[in-house]
């Protein structure tokens, strides 16, 4: 089936230069720390905590309702240290979900209501099934589906996933219109 | 994307009959024919671990039985587990957490946990180890002797067998004429020529394995069960369920503390095989963490691709608009005519494809050669359309993929009865169907859709095949179109 049209209020978005569209009703923490690298929509009552470390992300993510975007931190034997968060190109981050991953490859799905552990990492063309949990420092490899709490491999993905996510994050972002009314 | 998040509202017709979305499909190049995953050979490429995504070379990968060596699995939840360092002090206590301040006599210890159900190596008394990852102790399986003297058994008596049959075709062929051969001129001995040809002499080894085997002897006497095992209360906390027992097949530990880490099992990077043409539909690149292909021939890439916008609700012999979404997903042009299936002109080769369908080969013989006369492709077994499409076939143009299209303006409107919209190589159509009257009630409404589509084809031919590359080829889409109302 093909994507619906998804319209928001216009005032309350803004839009950057190169094509950002971020909503007012977002917790940005350490703005100076979040870098967005275009095309990527954070919608309302996200937060990215870019006060505790670097967050990067690629060109075309979609960072859902209420979802966490958190670096994660480590336990060493003088303290806690912060760990920067890297997001590759065409990642969906479904609503209610906490990101707490040290990296997120390219084209990867996550859906909503999932927790990703801290230190996790995922590969590239990976998918995390709606309301997952995905333990602390678990590896996804590519082409995997993981379902489940906690996680595991259910299945894996077509070799079409880069276009499939590709095409997906490009018409999610035609298709969120500011309302003309 | 919605391939993956939805059902599948848009299946096509493999050649072998099944009904797949067209991202489990593939085309062959070569044959130009729809293949998936049951139709082709799956070949293994490379062994390496989902976790530390290190590649091993198969024959070790058959050693080690398939596992990785240097990570686990937990034995309780199935988590990945993790290494976990503490400082061990030689006068302290074990246990000591990583918030230690360090100190020169201290030493680094490691031991696994699982940060899912907190399981840590330590719960079952495996001593720590001083190295990071690796050189964990290996456990003896109990019955190896038993396997290794079954395993010389079997391969023993294949060894016999096999020289038995070689035996018999010498025989067979071995005329004694008036010719020397060449044992009796150089007065080589029948065990020598055996030597000399690296077969294993007659009656040796192979024959003595098979006399000294004991075949396992069933006995009616078993254990008496301890006397308290019906009065015991029971601690379910202790007791193994079903899935952790059968994870270590060798063992089968039923309590909790003889549970031990698993060696976690090898991913494999495969490429996949045309069956009748043996051509490579996809190859991966050797490094695990790579998401690129050598070869990738999807359908995604060839066939043109039907998406469902939008539809009127089904009614039972009415006429409904049903809205697609049609893309050319080729670097050239196509033109692209949708029609009923029973247009389809019938290709002389039919009977051979049906041939080497696996549908065919999964069935008896008999039993295919008596649905035969029916003719009726496999998949109308498992969906039966009862819409078709109606008036003339919608025939369109539709441009070649252009990565710059996205840049370009918006979606052109047409004022056509048939053309919705066009954008790029994608275009909207308007397609009258018709609900046959005999439709039930809520029953699945399936149009059943043919594409007639042209297809360039960019393989350079072989030196004697006539160069011909523009096709004519042929699909057929089944499109789920909610319940007839």
């Amino acid at each position: 089936m093909e994507l619906q049209d998804t319209y928001y209020n216009k005032s309350e978005y803004v839009e950057t230069a190169s094509g950002n569209k971020v909503s007012r009703q977002t917790v940005l923490c350490g703005s100076q720390n979040i870098v967005l690298h275009g095309k990527v929509i954070v919608q309302s009552d996200a937060i990215i905590r870019g006060d505790l470390a670097n967050v990067k992300t690629g060109r075309f993510c979609i960072i859902s309702k209420g979802s966490v975007i958190r670096p994660p931190f480590k336990k060493f034997s003088k303290g806690v240290a912060f760990f920067p968060l890297q997001m590759g190109d065409h990642v969906f981050v479904g609503e209610n979900t906490v990101v707490n991953a040290a990296v997120v490859g390219s084209y990867v799905y996550i859906g909503k209501n999932v927790v990703i552990g801290r230190r996790c990492v995922l590969k590239d063309c990976c998918m995390i099934e709606d309301n997952s949990v995905l333990p602390a420092e678990t590896i996804v490899p590519s082409f995997a589906r993981y379902s489940g709490s906690p996680a595991h491999l259910i299945t894996t993905l077509p070799e079409a996933m880069p276009d499939l996510m590709t095409e997906f994050t490009k018409s999610y972002y035609q298709h969120f219109l500011p309302t003309t009314a | 994307m919605a391939y993956l998040t939805q059902p599948d509202y848009v299946r096509y017709i493999c050649t072998c009959g099944q009904l797949k979305p067209i991202t489990s499909l593939y085309f062959c190049r070569h044959c130009l024919k729809i293949r998936c995953g049951f139709c082709i050979c799956h070949e293994v490429d490379s062994h390496y671990c989902p976790n530390c995504l290190e590649n091993m070379p198969s024959s070790e990968a058959r050693l080690k039985k398939n596992r990785c060596s240097s990570c686990f699995d937990c034995p309780s939840c199935y988590h990945t587990l993790s290494t976990r360092a503490s400082l061990v002090q030689p006068r302290q206590q074990e246990g000591a957490g990583d918030g230690k301040v360090e100190n020169k006599h201290q030493k680094k210890m490691y031991y696994l946990a699982c940060f899912n159900c907190r399981w840590t190596s330590r719960d079952v008394g495996i001593p720590d180890q001083p190295v990071a990852s690796g050189g964990w102790p290996e456990r003896p399986n109990p019955f190896a002797t038993q396997i290794n003297q079954l395993l010389e058994y079997y391969k023993a008596i294949a060894l016999q067998e096999k020289q038995e049959k070689i035996e018999k075709e010498r025989k067979k062929f071995a005329i004694r004429g008036k010719y020397l051969t060449l044992t009796d001129k150089t007065g080589l001995t029948g065990a020598m020529a055996r030597n000399i040809a690296g077969l294993p002499s007659s009656d040796s080894g192979s024959s003595s394995i098979i006399a000294k085997f004991v075949p396992s002897q069933a006995s009616a006497e078993v254990e008496e069960l301890p006397e308290d095992y019906f009065t015991k209360e029971v601690n379910l906390n202790q007791i193994t369920s079903m899935p952790q027992r059968l994870l270590s097949p060798e063992w089968q530990p039923t309590d909790v503390s003889r549970l031990h880490p698993i060696a976690k099992l090898l991913s494999v990077k495969r490429s996949q095989r045309c069956r009748e043409c043996d051509h490579n539909l996809t190859k991966p690149e050797y490094n695990p963490g790579s998401i690129k292909f050598k070869i990738e021939l999807l359908a995604f890439y060839h066939i043109p691709e039907v998406k469902i916008i939008s539809y009127e609700p089904m009614k039972a012999g009415e006429n409904s608009t049903v809205l697609l979404k049609l893309s050319n997903p080729t670097a050239h042009e196509m033109t692209l005519c949708l029609m009923n299936p029973e247009d389809i002109p019938q290709v002389d080769n039919e009977e051979e494809q049906l041939e080497n369908s696996l549908e065919k080969s999964l069935t008896l013989d008999k039993e295919s050669a008596a649905c035969k006369p029916a003719a009726a492709p496999a998949w109308r077994r498992a969906a039966a359309p009862c819409v078709r499409a109606v008036g003339p076939p919608v025939r369109v143009s539709v441009p070649q993929r252009d990565d710059a299209a996205e840049y370009d303006d918006d979606a052109t409107h047409d004022a056509n009865d048939v053309i919705v919209w066009r954008k790029a190589n994608k275009l909207g159509v308007r397609l009258q169907v018709a609900t046959e009257a005999a439709a039930s009630r809520g029953g699945a409404a399936l149009l059943a859709l043919a594409l007639q589509y042209s297809y360039r084809n960019t393989v350079p031919p072989a030196a004697n095949a006539p160069n011909q590359r523009n096709h004519i080829l042929y699909t057929t889409a089944l499109l789920s179109l909610g319940n007839v109302a």
